[in-house]
């Protein structure tokens, strides 16, 4: 086990033009398990909001009978949010307004079954 | 659940935290163990127990933490079954404060601790520029000013 499990998952997703950020987060504590973050930029607070934003989605599609959620996007002027789910933990990727959003979530959902199978291995 | 504070500057950001992290229970205390607000408590016992409890909490981890790192502990976090507790030391230009607060399942450790953050710096920019004429807290005056802490609480001053 490496010290850094996930950082193949990161960096193919911030190899992605027009991505800044992307980290895989604790649902449950929203707190970063594993990121690749740009200078200046606050991994704790996008991790512990998009976690509580994330968990809220998921607990709304299963309330309405909905299923599991495959994908979540937050879009603002700014930015954007994009967010997959893999057992306990939340891969979240912070992109700019001009993201090909499809070619992210390609990425994410390819990335779901590695976070699985990794964060099985890893005591959180 | 009701808010009440002994200093009124320290609702303010006080009520942010709890609407902000969806904190259950709340408590601000003098590194001695005097109440400074709460929020989600019903009896005084109960904010009395808490308070000593976290107070005693709070001086043997900042120890242990001087032994094994050379400085205090920044905060404590336990996870209970059904509930967490985070416990933190905030400073403010009206000295040092401990923190106390219980969040279910509706917050996060990562929420606590991010507007936490916010917690302090809204107490430093809320505390009044002239300092009360308060002296430290003495052990024959303790019992005294707790009790008239806990009528001001709740609402039997």
């Amino acid at each position: 086990m490496t010290a850094r499990p996930f950082a193949s998952i990161l960096d193919s997703l911030t190899r992605q033009r027009w991505v800044t950020a992307a980290l895989v987060v604790s649902e449950r504590d929203g707190i970063v398990v594993e990121s690749n973050l740009q200078i200046g930029q606050s991994g704790d607070r996008v991790a512990a909001l998009a976690a509580s934003l994330y968990r809220k989605a998921r607990l709304s599609a299963q309330a309405a009978g909905m299923g599991a959620v495959s994908f979540m996007q937050l879009e603002a002027p700014g930015g954007r949010l994009c967010l997959v789910g893999g057992g306990e933990l939340v891969l979240v990727v912070v992109a700019e307004p001009a993201v090909n959003v499809g070619l992210v979530r390609v990425e994410l959902l390819r990335a779901v079954g590695e976070l699985l199978a990794i964060g099985g291995e890893v005591e959180l | 659940m009701q808010m009440t504070v002994v200093e009124a500057w320290i609702e303010g950001p006080l009520k942010r935290f709890v609407v902000d992290a969806g904190a259950e229970l709340a408590l601000l205390l003098h590194p001695s163990g005097q109440v400074l607000a709460q929020h989600g408590f019903a009896r005084a016992v109960d904010v009395m127990s808490a308070c000593a409890l976290a107070a005693g909490i709070h001086a043997s981890s900042g120890e242990l933490g001087k032994l094994l790192d050379g400085k205090p502990f920044r905060g404590l976090h336990h996870v209970g079954r059904t509930r967490q507790i985070f416990l933190a030391e905030a400073q403010s230009p009206r000295g040092a404060f401990i923190f106390l607060t219980v969040f279910g399942p509706e917050s996060s450790l990562g929420l606590v601790r991010l507007y936490f953050e916010e917690l302090v710096k809204g107490l430093a920019d809320a505390a009044p520029d002239e300092v009360a004429a308060t002296g430290p807290a003495l052990a024959e005056h303790f019992e005294r000013d707790l009790n008239r802490n806990l009528a001001a609480l709740f609402g039997r001053a």
